[in-house]
């Protein structure tokens, strides 16, 4: 059996104490101790980003990282973007877009979204697709999920 | 038709809003009180004859709550269909890697998985064979004996009405034979002027939905059980379940609110892994939840089925088609699974939409001990398009003729005779298609301009076509119906009751705008429910695109049933008579100037116990189909298309990029605008992988890219610029002229990237995937790397097979 810690997690603005086995994954303490599912499991290997969520700002595969090296670190999952359930800009442009057919890749494609607009919010399309090539989704061909990146920029950026 | 006002406009997908914001449910995320996890014990290797398994010492394990193997369902939990040749759990012996032996449910995942490690296990193992024909020799070893048997026995009583049936018949790993018969098509190509012989390869292409097989089982209060599922079909995985586990009346199948994919790959598996959560949970007492790991689903669920074809056509050197004889081998894999069907789909389509004097096709469905195959978007008709689209292109090429205007010259017109006896009576818009697709691509231009490239070029760019057709619907596998109801619901929103899923292809928005349309209701008035067998009617299996022809009739004939309520309800309000209500949108008016609101008029029904629910039943029009004589109708209509690939191919390194798509399908109707567009460039990128990079590598049995990081697929940075235009030639009886669309959007795409390197590089590759070392070196090194280090002298060989 796993040797157990302790740890204080900050998610989405809220710290959470908790008692963890030494290697379980972020993915694992989020969506099986904490119950936070919308961040989902597609590979475990950090291969396919379903599984993406936001710590210090930067898009992580959480299926990779150790929960207890997220220690003193600001995670952020697809949960906490929208305030009152009001949707992102990012959020919103996947919607209108198109760019969601069975969702399962959408909340890292979300994170991994928000995360590149911070970082640049002005875009060139080989940008958005350099910016995708750790997230992978089967459904849409991608096409529709980069019109909604660059949907999403434009709006942030004051232009539509 | 008048002008429509829902269908065809801009809407956004109704169940978006959840799934963007992380709330949505998936079976990965349902966790209820008290529940254990369960993991399933896996065939190590390809062919072996269970000598001992027990489980008990598995219970001991601390934490370890239930276990199971064959011996706790109805017969062994045998299963399958239309072969009955599966057990939710082995039963005697495993037939590839991967095969489910046992499970155990426990307490904690490292429990459960100490209590697989206990299991005692003693394997004799068989020898086994990964060759299609090798699997058809005499001394092949035979993966399923009885069946094998009972076939042979079948073969000698002569109950079979076609001779010519039964002389394929009857060979130990032969599942099933499929033909298509017209005429004396050998005969006819020793007339020919230009005559084909070729042949090609198509690999096993793994599903790669990104939420892997999850089923969640709740024992119940009368001793039943109640599972949660992402599956194809609620009622097919009752059906397993009530059969295997023996408790009619007593089984409950609920679909999770969301599925995360499912392109052909949710049924048979997913049934698997309902029946062993099922069980586990009746043996516990306790919810039990079982969800397969990446590389658990990669190597044990079922794939698309890997096919070799021999194509042999024959024309006159003006360019008209006049025989083909094309002869297909199917890798069926451990179990028939959808095979039969796949197999029989691609019968259908082995000819393409063309003009035959005559033809024959023969299909032969093997058991092999690669994996196990079945249902992948296209069915059979992305496999064999793969081959005769390419061989059509090498045809044109021989008579000297312009692949389009080849394909132009041949294709089927309304009122044209299909090579298996059926007049094309509705709904044929292949030539407008091919004529769009030419000009929007610039075909002429580009052909032209690329062909001229000099020899010495590395860098090369091509341009190349394939056109296709896609049966609609089962066709004649079977009864073909949906059954819908709408009814009123909470928030005075109407609640659309139906069996088919949406696991992302749009189904539930489509719905909603038939509704919108007939009953002249905002979208938003309508709520989708997932299926639930206590609740919805059967609507038959959602695989082969029919959701929206059948669902969409049944919600349409639903609709007007209800609005018929509706008008009923309004007149009995207003004082008047139903012929003098008149509607505008969500207000009905009566002729002396009465007007009521929707909410007013079910405030009315409810006060006055008037029901607003109404269901109808839509049935596809009945066809035959000869499977001993190879003739009849197998489908009432058709999907068209053509795509068009424009690549660019580093000569020096094999890298194929493409640069464009365009593609023009012919789909009746377009009922929702966005949810095409995206079926379309979706199935587009899994044609993509199946061209250029997408192949279950088969190693004496055992898979060697179970997971994503060598298991490639397309990533956004693979995609084309896509360009979609559709042909509306309105299908009589779709709901608004619709047809289907989903498998079809990827069936032209392999071909038209293959004849693109084609043109490009003057090398052929018949062999998919086009990858980097075949477009480099026209062979792949992997063919040969089965038991030792691929060495030069290997290498050497495999050019010569290839």
């Amino acid at each position: 059996m796993d040797e157990r810690v302790e740890v204080t997690l900050n998610i989405n603005g809220e710290e959470y104490q908790l008692e963890i086995g030494k290697r379980w994954t972020l993915l694992y303490v989020l969506r099986d101790v904490l119950n936070m599912t919308g961040t989902k499991y597609g590979c475990g290997t950090g291969d396919c980003g379903v599984c993406k969520v936001l710590i210090d700002g930067e898009p992580v595969n959480s299926c990779t990282y150790l929960a207890t090296r997220a220690q003193g670190k600001e995670i952020i999952t697809i949960e906490g973007l929208s305030k009152d359930g009001r949707l992102t800009p990012v959020q919103q442009a996947f919607v209108e877009t198109g760019a969601i057919q069975c969702g399962f890749c959408t909340p890292g494609m979300v994170i991994t979204t928000t995360a590149l607009l911070r970082r640049n919010p002005n875009p060139t399309r080989e940008e958005i697709i350099a910016g995708l090539d750790n997230n992978l989704c089967r459904c849409t061909g991608y096409v529709k999920i980069i019109e909604a990146i660059e949907l999403a920029a434009r709006r942030m950026r004051g232009e539509a | 038709m008048s002008e429509l006002k829902s269908l065809g406009k801009p809407t956004r997908r109704v169940d978006a809003l959840e799934k963007v914001l992380g709330t949505g449910r998936y079976t990965h995320d349902l966790k209820i009180p008290g529940m254990l996890v369960a993991k399933v014990l896996r065939s190590p290797v390809p062919h072996a004859e269970i000598v001992k398994l027990d489980v008990t010492p598995a219970l001991k394990v601390p934490g370890v709550v239930a276990a199971i193997t064959s011996e706790d369902f109805v017969d062994h939990g045998n299963w399958g269909f239309p072969v009955k040749d599966d057990y939710m759990l082995a039963y005697k012996k495993v037939r590839y890697v991967g095969d489910p032996i046992a499970a155990v449910a426990a307490e904690t995942e490292e429990a459960a998985e100490a209590g697989l490690q206990a299991i005692v296990l003693e394997l004799k193992e068989l020898p086994a064979v990964f060759d299609v024909h090798e699997a058809l020799k005499p001394d092949a070893p035979i993966l399923h004996e009885e069946l094998a048997k009972a076939q042979a026995e079948e073969t000698t009583s002569g109950e079979l009405e076609d001779a010519e049936f039964i002389e394929v018949h009857g060979k130990g790993n032969l599942s099933e034979t499929l033909i298509v018969r017209q005429g004396d098509p050998l005969s006819k190509l020793s007339e020919c002027d230009v005559v084909l012989d070729a042949a090609y390869s198509v690999a096993h292409q793994e599903h790669a939905y990104l939420e892997t097989e999850a089923a969640l089982a709740v024992p119940t209060a009368d001793g039943g059980v109640t599972v949660f599922v992402g599956d194809q079909n609620p009622f097919i995985t009752l059906s397993n379940l009530v059969m295997t586990l023996g408790m009619p009346g007593k089984v409950r199948v609920v679909q999770s609110p969301h599925t995360g994919g499912a392109f052909g790959g949710k049924s048979d598996m997913v049934y698997e892994t309902a029946a062993q959560a099922a069980m586990l949970a009746i043996k516990s007492g306790r919810p039990v939840k079982l969800v397969t790991s990446r590389e658990e689903s990669m190597i044990a669920s079922y794939k698309r089925d890997a096919m070799e074809m021999r194509y042999r056509l024959g024309a006159t050197k003006d360019g008209r088609l006049r025989a083909a004889k094309i002869e297909c081998w199917a890798d069926s894999g451990a179990y028939a699974s959808m095979t039969p069907f796949t197999s029989w789909r691609a019968t259908i389509h082995a000819m393409g939409p063309y003009h035959y004097e005559d033809c024959h096709v023969d299909m032969m469905c093997v058991y092999t001990n690669n994996g196990y195959s079945g249902a992948f978007r296209g069915f059979g008709n992305t496999e064999v398009t793969a081959a005769s689209e390419q061989a059509i292109d090498e045809l044109a090429e021989m008579c000297g003729m312009d692949p389009m205007d080849f394909r132009l010259k041949n294709c089927v017109e309304l009122g044209d005779t299909l090579p298996f006896g059926q007049k094309l009576e509705y709904s044929v818009g292949l030539k407008q298609c091919l004529e769009r697709v030419r000009k929007i691509s610039d075909w002429d231009r580009k052909r032209a301009e690329y062909s001229r490239q000099p020899a010495h070029q590395e860098i090369r760019r091509g341009i190349g076509v394939a056109s296709f057709f896609h049966g609609l619907s089962l066709g004649a596998e079977g009864l073909d119906f949906a059954e819908h109801t709408i009814r009123l619901g909470e928030g005075n929103k109407f609640e659309i009751l139906t069996g088919l899923s949406d696991f992302g292809q749009g189904s539930r928005t489509v719905f909603s705008l038939i509704a919108s349309e007939v009953l002249g209701f905002p979208v938003e008035r309508f709520q989708w429910l997932p299926c639930d067998t206590d609740v919805v009617q059967e609507c038959g299996p959602t695989v082969a695109s029919r959701s929206t022809i059948l669902g969409g009739n049944a919600t349409r004939l639903a609709a007007m049933r209800l609005l018929t309520q509706l008008y009923d309800a309004a007149a009995m309000m207003m004082g008047c008579m139903v012929p003098e209500v008149r509607q505008e949108g969500e207000v009905f008016y009566g002729p002396a100037g009465q007007r009521v609101t929707l909410d007013e008029l079910i405030a009315y029904a409810r006060a006055n116990h008037i029901p607003l629910s109404a269901k109808a039943r839509w049935e596809m029009p009945r066809i035959h189909w000869s499977f001993a004589k190879g003739r009849g109708v197998p489908y009432v209509a058709y999907h068209f298309g053509a795509q068009v690939a424009e690549v660019e191919v580093d000569r020096r390194t094999g890298v194929t990029k493409v640069l464009n798509i365009y593609a023009v399908h012919d789909v009746g109707k377009v009922v929702f605008p966005q949810g095409i567009r995206g079926q379309i460039i979706g199935g587009i990128s899994q044609g993509l992988g199946y061209a250029l990079m997408e192949r279950v590598e088969f190693e004496k049995g055992y898979i060697q890219n179970p997971n994503f990081d060598t298991y490639l697929i397309p990533t956004a940075a693979d995609m084309p610029v896509v360009t979609v235009e559709f042909v509306e030639s309105e299908l009589p009886f779709g709901p608004f002229g619709a047809k289907n669309v989903a498998e079809p959007s990827m069936v032209p795409t392999a071909p038209a990237i293959l004849n693109a390197i084609y043109h490009a590089t003057g090398r052929r590759i018949r062999h998919l995937p086009a990858n980097l070392e075949r477009v480099l070196l026209g062979y792949d090194l992997k063919d040969t790397v089965t038991t030792t280090v691929c060495q030069v002298g290997v290498c050497e060989r495999a050019k010569c097979e290839l």
